[in-house]
């Protein structure tokens, strides 16, 4: 995971803190409980793992974080009258760029932890495009846990959570693989050291 | 017990259901995306029960009471006759069974909930008298067990069904 916060630094030009990812077997309320709870609003970036690992990854972010990490993420790029504004009487209002900018922040973190994976898997871990979405974080969660528990009633989740220096700005990297790729994914976290 | 209570809200989360009684309380399923929630409530009885469904059909073994609709959907019926409820009076209302990701290449999940779920019902004799089902957006439910409305509340509207 430490890869995947570099990976947000070198785009948004600040130091990231990545934290130890906790590994945790999980019901479906313990997933949307780590999300949040049901009914809190999120800013998620959905990727679908597809290859020798199956399953699905989520960066999530409050909807004021994903704000300010897409101020972050615009600056330099635009000039002053061309931002976001910076205070949005909705914070559940994101225009175009903003999402734009989040979503491949999100894309940008995911994929960088995913081809870690695929490196010491030696198989190649394959994200479907990224989506991001602004939901109650029960709503977007039930479809991918539908997935994975169709057969079972718990999932293994990896949770993380990381800063970025001075603009303090939360999120969790949520990992759930399948069931039948559970020893995939133990096996290569091993290799990582976690 | 006193007239003062504040209400009661009975939250059904993901795989489970709740009833009540009490004229004061209201059952609440949160955050509802692909799942389906469904509300039944017997104006005679006065008694309500909400069961949130999560998927249309699978094994049965060590799962929560209404995890799958096949099977749930009794076991949610019963339930609300063991606490006076009748099958001939019962105002059923549900909500849910939406699609936002991108996930699998076949039928969206959030349909075949809604297509289970009527299904389902229409096997027993038994219909929605109101829906929300389907679309894009995330959904809150609550059913007020003393007058038996039902009110859906999304992050941009709030509807009574």
């Amino acid at each position: 995971m430490r890869r995947a916060g570099e990976a947000l630094g070198s785009m948004s030009g600040q130091a990231i803190e990545v934290r130890t990812p906790m590994l945790r077997r999980c019901s479906a309320a313990d997933v949307v409980a780590m999300a949040g709870g049901a009914e809190a609003v999120v800013a998620a970036v959905y990727v679908g793992i597809k290859g020798s690992l199956q399953g699905h990854a989520l960066l999530l972010l409050s909807p004021t974080d994903a704000h300010r990490l897409a101020q972050i993420l615009l600056t330099g790029l635009l000039e002053p009258g061309e931002l976001p504004a910076e205070a949005p009487s909705d914070p559940l209002v994101f225009d175009e760029l903003e999402l734009s900018a989040v979503q491949e922040a999100g894309n940008v973190t995911i994929s960088a932890f995913l081809n870690e994976l695929g490196m010491h898997l030696r198989r190649p871990v394959q994200p479907t495009p990224p989506q991001i979405v602004i939901e109650m974080a029960g709503a977007i969660l039930d479809g991918v846990l539908m997935d994975l528990m169709s057969t079972v009633d718990e999932v293994l989740a990896a949770r993380t959570t990381f800063t970025e220096g001075g603009r303090e700005i939360d999120g969790t990297l949520l990992v759930l693989p399948r069931a039948d790729s559970l020893s995939i994914l133990l096996d290569a976290l091993g290799a990582l050291g976690i | 017990m006193t007239a003062t209570a504040a209400p009661t809200v009975l939250v059904a989360s993901i795989g489970e259901m709740v009833f009540s009684s009490d004229p004061d309380s209201c059952l609440v399923a949160y955050g509802l995306g692909s799942c389906v929630a469904l509300a039944a409530w017997d104006p005679s009885a006065r008694v309500g029960g909400l069961a949130h469904f999560m998927l249309p059909s699978g094994p049965s073994n060590g799962s929560g009471p209404v995890k799958f609709i096949e099977g749930g959907l009794d076991n949610f019926l019963k339930a609300l006759e063991a606490r006076g409820a009748q099958p001939s009076r019962i105002i059923l209302k549900a909500a849910g069974a939406a699609s936002m990701l991108a996930i699998g290449g076949g039928l969206a999940i959030g349909t075949r909930n809604a297509e289970k779920m009527q299904a389902g019902l229409a096997e027993r004799g038994l219909r929605l008298t109101a829906g929300a089902l389907g679309g894009t957006a995330g959904r809150t439910v609550q059913l007020e067990v003393g007058d038996g409305r039902f009110i859906v509340k999304s992050l941009s509207t709030t509807t009574e069904l």
